[in-house]
């Protein structure tokens, strides 16, 4: 009896065990795993494990000691006017940069989706900019928004508009904005292309009942186009928020943050603490925040497509 | 539930755990405090490093000079520049490769607070050994070796002492009718006031970076507030929130609302217009005398063409902005005795001359009259005319980028000259004790 008892629950762990491999996979997903692992553990997990512990300390970004401040750097963001005019700019930045091209590229997008004649080299005109470097572009548009000798400043005194030729980049009221538009003139293609290949992928079918029951272009557009665009809308608009919200470079080439701190983001302002201002701790504080808000608008998007391939 | 699909679920969960640490780590740090060695590690290496921000006018002379200081002592050298900037990015691009372990033997940097973080963070070494060894105490200027000591330490060779001064271009000055430079601050109003009736710009400066337009500004604090007082506003010992300090805002302002400045001077890149007096679309800028080889003469025109002249400031004695650059060591280099070796060979008169340092630290390199005329004529204004420390390099950059926003602001006319003097007060409070 007592071994039969003995037996049983023995049997029983070895069963489970077994149920467990074949449920989990045993070790061997985890050894295929283990390379990708082990550099994201190298490289991403640990520099921001190491992010996070400095943005507890007065560490200078330079000397080798430092002192453990506690909160002190993330009670200092709430009274930093810098932090809530960036949290401002992001805000604005994040919307504008990602409706803006997000229309634009759908609607590109439909019309070159139809019979266009030379669509294929107006799908590569419209989707050059993305590829191009960001650099390049800040420095295109910066002579392009020149005040003097600029050809957008040239154009509007060429056209008899000349009152409104402001200086773009040189004062707070326009140099977001001014940023924004060449942000929005390079991201107009990303969003084309996901819809490009969405659209194809409506079955012609669709609109041909549709047109046979005497729905109108705009019908088929508001009845079948969009609702079957539903998934390409989510991982545009997805994407795109996380994109928007880590905007660095654009900024820290055309305007440098300003005039003053007037064009100032989370990332401009994180880097001028961690680089410039020898303020390491401060400034990983504030990369910890960009990072919690990143992640928090990203968790909908990875879990939609968790459960899409569920 | 079955097998695959939790694997691909456990995959995509990974993939979302990598995407959220991926996130942290592009904005974050990403570097351990003790940064690591300097390129060249290893018990003395004849490898050294040398980070410098020459333009391409003057990093070939460099180059040479570098590779007769290998040729001889049996080193290889490697010379990087990051040119364009000025000291805006450079000292960042610096302080994340020191920090991240491919930090350079040598390198080139401004003297005063830019200067100051990587001695006090001992990044670069003492080079007081190397002062006793080389003579560079009787060799180098003394007011130059004092803007790179940090708190006592010899961390820098000093081996330019720039001047600030305005350069015209004569031609404009003669369009407009004027005959002389200004030798009071009322004949340079009036001479702004000719040239704008004469359809030139008369003073082009740039705002982006903040510390070109700041240039114009600390000449009206000098001229209002004078040397004394001028002096101690920039160590905090008297109060911004002062008569003499609104008159300079006011006097700034006006500059700008008068057209004495490029239109939309704010938001210019000072790099795109610091040349402009050379091609004609300004009068005059206020700069140092590496524009004569960088901009006059990069640009194939004649010196003869050009002129320059100590800003009037009306005040007794008449000084002019001024700041030193100079080489450091790090404190990880695998050498720094070839690297000091180095230093000095760049420190000698004749490399000075090779490199065509307008402005040298050096006894003995004084600019060649004959190639480099207004240069010279700046090498005996200075013999004259003290300098002030430029305020870059006198505030730290936190204050220093608070006090460019408080000039943004006036210029705008979000914030008027009293309440900017008020504000400057604020930021000037918040400078370290040191």
């Amino acid at each position: 009896m007592a071994t039969a008892t003995a037996v049983a629950p023995a049997t029983s762990r070895v069963a489970g065990v077994r149920q467990n491999k074949k449920r989990y996979g045993g070790l061997r997903p985890w050894l295929f795993a283990l390379p990708a692992l082990a550099v994201y553990a190298t490289f991403l997990v640990y520099p921001a494990a190491t992010s996070l512990f400095f943005s507890f300390t007065d560490w200078d970004g330079l000397s080798p000691t430092y002192n453990i401040v506690g909160l002190a750097n993330y009670t200092a963001m709430a009274q930093d006017p810098v932090v809530i005019q960036a949290l401002l700019n992001n805000l604005i930045w994040t919307v504008v940069t990602i409706v803006v091209p997000v229309l634009i590229g759908l609607t590109l997008a439909i019309l070159l989706n139809g019979k266009v004649r030379g669509k294929t080299p107006l799908r590569l005109l419209f989707y050059t900019p993305c590829v191009l470097p960001l650099v390049s572009i800040a420095s295109i548009w910066g002579w392009l928004y020149n005040p003097d000798s600029g050809v957008i400043n040239e154009t509007l005194r060429a056209v008899g508009l000349g009152d409104l030729a402001q200086p773009w980049l040189g004062q707070d009221s326009t140099a977001l904005w001014a940023v924004m538009v060449p942000a929005i003139w390079l991201r107009v293609g990303f969003p084309m292309l996901l819809y490009l290949a969405a659209l194809q992928g409506i079955p012609a079918e669709l609109y041909e009942a549709a047109t046979v029951d005497g729905a109108s272009r705009s019908q088929q557009l508001w009845f079948i186009t969009l609702p079957s665009l539903r998934q390409a809308h989510y991982i545009v608009i997805a994407l795109s928020l996380i994109d928007s919200f880590k905007v660095f470079d654009m900024i820290y080439a055309m305007t440098y943050g300003g005039p003053g701190t007037a064009t100032q983001v989370m990332g401009t302002w994180m880097y001028a603490n961690v680089f410039q201002y020898y303020q390491a701790g401060y400034g990983t504080a504030i990369a910890v925040v960009i990072t919690v808000i990143a992640i928090a608008v990203s968790i909908p998007y990875v879990l939609s497509q968790t459960k899409e391939h569920a | 539930m079955t097998r695959s699909t939790w694997t691909r679920r456990g995959f995509l969960g990974l993939s979302a755990a990598a995407a959220v640490a991926g996130t942290a780590a592009c904005t974050g740090t990403g570097t351990a405090p003790s940064g690591g060695t300097a390129a060249s590690s290893g018990p003395a290496s004849n490898n050294l490093r040398l980070f410098t921000y020459e333009d391409d006018t003057t990093i070939g002379l460099l180059k040479d000079l570098v590779a007769k200081f290998d040729s001889q002592n049996g080193t290889t050298t490697r010379v990087d520049s990051l040119p364009g900037s000025g000291a805006a990015v450079y000292p960042d691009k610096l302080r994340a490769e020191l920090l991240g372990g491919s930090g350079p033997d040598i390198w080139r940097i401004w003297g005063g607070q830019i200067g100051a973080p990587f001695a006090k963070a001992k990044q670069a070494m003492d080079l007081s050994p190397y002062y006793s060894k080389f003579g560079w105490d009787s060799r180098l200027n003394s007011n130059a070796i004092d803007g790179m000591t940090f708190d006592g330490v010899k961390a820098g060779a000093p081996f330019v002492a720039n001047a600030i001064g305005g350069w015209y271009s004569k031609a404009a000055f003669s369009k407009a009718g004027i005959s002389a430079p200004p030798k009071t601050y009322a004949e340079l109003e009036e001479a702004n006031t000719k040239l704008v009736a004469a359809g030139i710009t008369p003073c082009t400066l740039g705002g982006k970076y903040g510390w070109d337009i700041m240039r114009l500004f600390e000449y009206l604090l000098e001229t209002s507030a004078g040397p004394d007082l001028h002096d101690k506003l920039l160590t905090g010992a008297e109060s911004w929130d002062r008569p003499e300090v609104v008159t300079a805002f006011t006097n700034f302002k006006k500059w700008q609302d008068s057209k004495w400045l490029p239109n939309g001077a704010l938001g210019l890149d000072p790099s795109d217009v610091e040349t402009d007096y050379v091609s004609g679309k300004a009068a005059y800028t206020l700069t140092g005398t590496w524009t004569e080889a960088a901009g006059i003469q990069a640009a194939k025109k004649s010196s003869s063409d050009f002129g320059t002249f100590l800003l009037p400031t009306d005040q007794t004695p008449a000084r002019h902005s001024g700041f030193v650059e100079g080489y450091m060591i790090s404190s990880k280099s695998g050498n720094p005795d070839k690297a000091a070796a180095l230093i000095d060979h760049i420190l000698q008169p004749d490399s000075q001359k090779a490199l065509s340092i307008t402005a040298s630290t050096v006894t003995g390199a004084e600019p060649d009259k004959s190639k480099l005329p207004l240069s010279y004529e700046w090498s005996e204004i200075s013999k004259t005319s003290p300098f002030y420390t430029i305020q870059d390099q006198a505030f730290p950059k936190k204050q220093a980028d608070q006090y460019f926003s408080v000039q943004s602001d006036v210029l705008q006319g979000k914030m008027s000259p009293a309440d900017a003097a008020k504000q400057m007060q604020t930021v000037a409070a918040g400078l370290p004790k040191s």
